[in-house]
C-alpha cells in the first residue's frame, strides 16, 4: 500500500514533468484548427507536417538553426583546446605561491558573474570591433563563457588520474605536450567527451548574448529566432512549437549521452554523481 | 620511432617554464572577456547622459538610490528568487528522498524527471506560453471542458497573477536541478550511520533530522547556492513569457537592466544597476561558502 502510493507520486511527477513537452509536440504536428480546439485535443488529431515545412523552408529558421550548430561546434573547440590545456597545467604542476590553486579559483570566479553585468560592455566592445550580428562574436563570448567550466572539469579529471603513465612516456623522451596528448588524453577520453557536450548545451541553449549581439536573420541564433515569434503581436503556434521541437531534440539527445557527468557538469565539479 | 633523448637539465628547465605556458592563453582569454568588460562597464557606469552630454562622476549610482523602479524590480528578483528557491528545494528533496531506494524502473524514473532542466530556455518560454494563454492555452482549455469559468485566470497576462505564473515555471523547470544535486548527495552516504540508527530503534523522522539531512548538507548548500545565483540574475524565462510585464509586473533586475541598456540605451545606468546586482550575488554566495567552509572544519 505504502509502495503503491510511492510509484503514484512519481507518476505524477511523470505527468507534471513531461504533459507541458508532450502539449508543444502535438501543436507542432497539428493544425491550426485544432490548436485552438476546446477542450484540449490530447490525443486525436490530424498530423501535419506543415509548420515544419514553414518554419524551415518558407521562413528562416533553417539559418538559425545553422548558426546555432556553428556556434556551438566552434566555440566549444575553442574552449577545449585552451581549458584542457590550462587544466592539464593547473591540475599537474605546483606553482610557487600556491598559483595553481589561486589561479583555478580565480578562473571560476569569472564564471559566476551575472550574464547581464558583461553583457553591457561586451556589446559596446563588439559595436566597437564592428562585430555586431556576426557569428564571430557568439563564438568569441562562448568560448570564454565556457572556459572556466572545462578547466574545473578537466582538472578534475586530470587529478584523478596516476601521474606514472606520463612520467614513464617523459623518461622515454617524450615531450609534456607529446605525453599530454599521446598518453594522457586518451586516458580522460570520456570525461573530455562529457565536457565537450556540456559545452555544446550551454552554447546551443544560451539566450541573453546572443538576443544582445545578434540581431539580423543571417547571424541570429535559433533561440533568438524563435523569441522574436514569441514575442511579436500575432503568434504563429504551429511554427513556434515546430521551432521549439527541433530547439530541444538534439540537447535532450546529448544529455542522454552525459547522464552519468550529469551532476559534475552542473555543479562544477562541486558534487560527484 | 626513437626519439632523440633529451639531457636531464633540459627536460627540468622546460618543466618550469611549461605550465605558464600552457595556462595563459586562457588567462588572456579570460582577462580580455571577463575582467576587462567589468573595468569597461566600471567607466561606463562612471558616465552619466545629461542634458548637456555626458558627465563623469557618481550621477548614476545616486540615481539608484531615488529609482522606484529600481526597487520595484529588486523586490521582484527577491519575491521571485526567494519563493521559486523554498518550492524547488522542498519538492526536490521530496522526489529525491522518494527515489533513494530500490525502486522498480529508477533510471528510468531520474532520467524522464530530468527533462525540464534539459530544455533550452527558450523552448519552456514556448511551451508555457503555450499552455497559459489565456484564451487558447491548453490549461484554461481544460478547465473550460470541466465547465469551470476561467474568465479570471488570465495567468502572464493578469498583473495579480503574472509573477505567479512565472515563478510556478521556474519551479518546474528547476526543481529537477535540486532533486539531481541532493540525490546524488543522498547516495553518496555510507550505509553505516543508518545501521546504527536502526539498532538504536531512532524512528523514521528521527533518522532523518539526525542522520541523513546533518550528513546532507554539503549537497544541500551546493544546490541552493547554485539555484540562488541563477534566479538572482533571472532574464531569459521572464523575458519570453511575459517581457517583465504586464505593466512592470514580472520586472526583475537583470530585465530592467537589459530595458535600460537596450532599449533606452542609457548604458551608464544599466551599468550602474549590474554592479549592484553583482554587488548582491558575491554577498550571497560569500555567506553560502562560509557555511560550506563552517562545515568541513566541524
Amino acid at each position: 500500500m505504502k509502495r503503491a502510493g510511492k510509484y503514484l507520486l512519481l507518476v505524477l511527477a511523470l505527468l507534471v514533468a513531461l504533459t507541458p513537452v508532450y502539449w508543444m509536440l502535438t501543436i507542432s504536428f497539428k493544425t491550426e484548427v485544432d490548436h485552438f480546439a476546446v477542450p484540449p485535443r490530447w490525443l486525436f488529431f490530424t498530423p501535419t507536417l506543415e509548420h515544419y515545412a514553414d518554419a524551415f523552408v518558407t521562413r528562416s529558421f533553417g539559418q538559425y538553426l545553422l548558426t546555432s550548430a556553428i556556434v556551438a561546434v566552434v566555440s566549444t573547440l575553442c574552449a577545449l583546446v585552451l581549458g584542457t590545456l590550462a587544466a592539464y597545467a593547473l591540475a599537474r604542476f605546483r606553482l610557487p605561491y600556491h598559483m595553481d590553486r589561486r589561479l583555478s579559483l580565480w578562473i571560476l570566479s569569472t564564471r559566476m558573474f551575472p550574464a547581464i553585468v558583461t553583457a553591457v560592455p561586451l556589446f559596446l566592445m563588439m559595436r566597437d570591433l564592428r562585430l555586431l550580428n556576426t557569428r564571430a562574436s557568439l563564438v568569441i563570448v562562448y568560448t570564454a563563457f565556457n572556459l572556466p567550466f572545462v578547466v574545473w572539469m578537466m582538472r578534475g579529471f586530470f587529478a584523478e588520474l596516476p601521474r606514472d603513465l606520463e612520467e614513464a612516456a617523459l623518461v622515454d623522451g617524450d615531450s609534456q605536450l607529446g605525453a599530454l596528448v599521446r598518453v594522457v588524453l586518451p586516458l580522460v577520453a570520456p570525461g573530455l567527451a562529457a565536457t565537450a557536450v556540456f559545452c555544446l548545451i550551454v552554447s546551443w541553449n544560451e539566450f541573453l548574448f546572443a538576443l544582445v549581439l545578434t540581431q539580423t536573420d543571417a547571424a541570429m541564433t535559433l533561440p533568438v529566432g524563435i523569441a522574436g515569434r514569441v514575442t511579436q503581436y500575432e503568434i504563429k503556434w504551429g511554427v513556434m512549437s515546430a521551432a521549439g521541437v527541433v530547439a530541444m531534440v538534439p540537447i535532450l539527445v546529448f544529455a542522454l549521452a552525459v547522464q552519468k557527468y550529469l551532476v559534475r557538469g552542473l555543479s562544477l565539479g562541486a558534487v560527484k554523481g | 620511432m626513437p626519439k632523440s633523448r633529451r639531457s636531464f637539465s633540459a627536460v627540468s628547465k622546460r618543466a618550469t617554464l611549461l605550465p605558464y605556458l600552457f595556462v595563459a592563453p586562457a588567462i588572456l582569454v579570460l582577462l580580455g572577456l571577463s575582467i576587462y568588460p567589468l573595468l569597461y562597464s566600471v567607466t561606463i557606469s562612471l558616465q552619466a547622459r545629461t542634458s548637456n552630454g555626458i558627465a563623469w562622476g557618481l550621477d548614476n549610482f545616486v540615481r539608484l538610490t531615488t529609482d522606484r523602479f529600481f526597487f520595484t524590480a529588486l523586490w521582484h528578483t527577491f519575491v521571485y528568487a526567494a519563493a521559486a528557491l523554498v518550492c524547488e528545494f522542498l519538492l526536490g528533496l521530496g522526489l529525491a528522498l522518494l527515489l533513494n531506494r530500490q525502486l522498480r524502473l529508477r533510471g528510468l524514473f531520474r532520467a524522464t524527471l530530468l527533462v525540464p532542466m534539459m530544455l533550452p530556455t527558450v523552448v519552456v518560454g514556448v511551451i508555457w506560453r503555450l499552455l497559459l494563454n489565456p484564451n487558447f492555452g491548453a490549461i484554461n482549455g481544460t478547465l473550460k471542458g470541466f465547465g469551470i469559468n476561467t474568465e479570471a485566470l488570465t495567468w502572464t497576462a493578469s498583473p495579480r497573477l503574472a509573477l505567479l505564473s512565472v515563478i510556478a515555471v521556474d519551479v518546474w523547470q528547476w526543481t529537477p536541478f535540486v532533486f539531481l544535486v541532493l540525490l546524488a548527495g543522498l547516495q553518496a552516504i555510507p550505509q553505516e550511520p543508518y545501521e546504527a540508527a536502526l539498532i538504536d530503534g531512532s524512528s523514521p523522522w528521527q533518522t532523518f533530522r539526525y542522520v541523513t539531512l546533518p550528513l546532507l548538507k554539503p549537497a544541500i548548500l551546493i544546490a541552493l547556492l547554485l539555484r540562488t545565483m541563477d534566479l538572482l540574475r533571472v532574464f531569459d524565462q521572464i523575458f519570453i513569457l511575459t517581457e517583465g510585464g504586464p505593466g512592470f509586473a514580472t520586472e526583475t533586475i537583470s530585465l530592467y537592466i537589459y530595458r535600460t541598456a537596450f532599449r533606452f540605451f542609457d548604458f551608464g545606468y544599466a551599468a550602474a544597476m549590474s554592479f549592484v546586482l553583482l554587488a548582491l550575488t558575491n554577498v550571497i554566495s560569500i555567506v553560502y561558502i562560509r557555511f560550506l567552509q563552517h562545515r568541513e572544519v566541524a
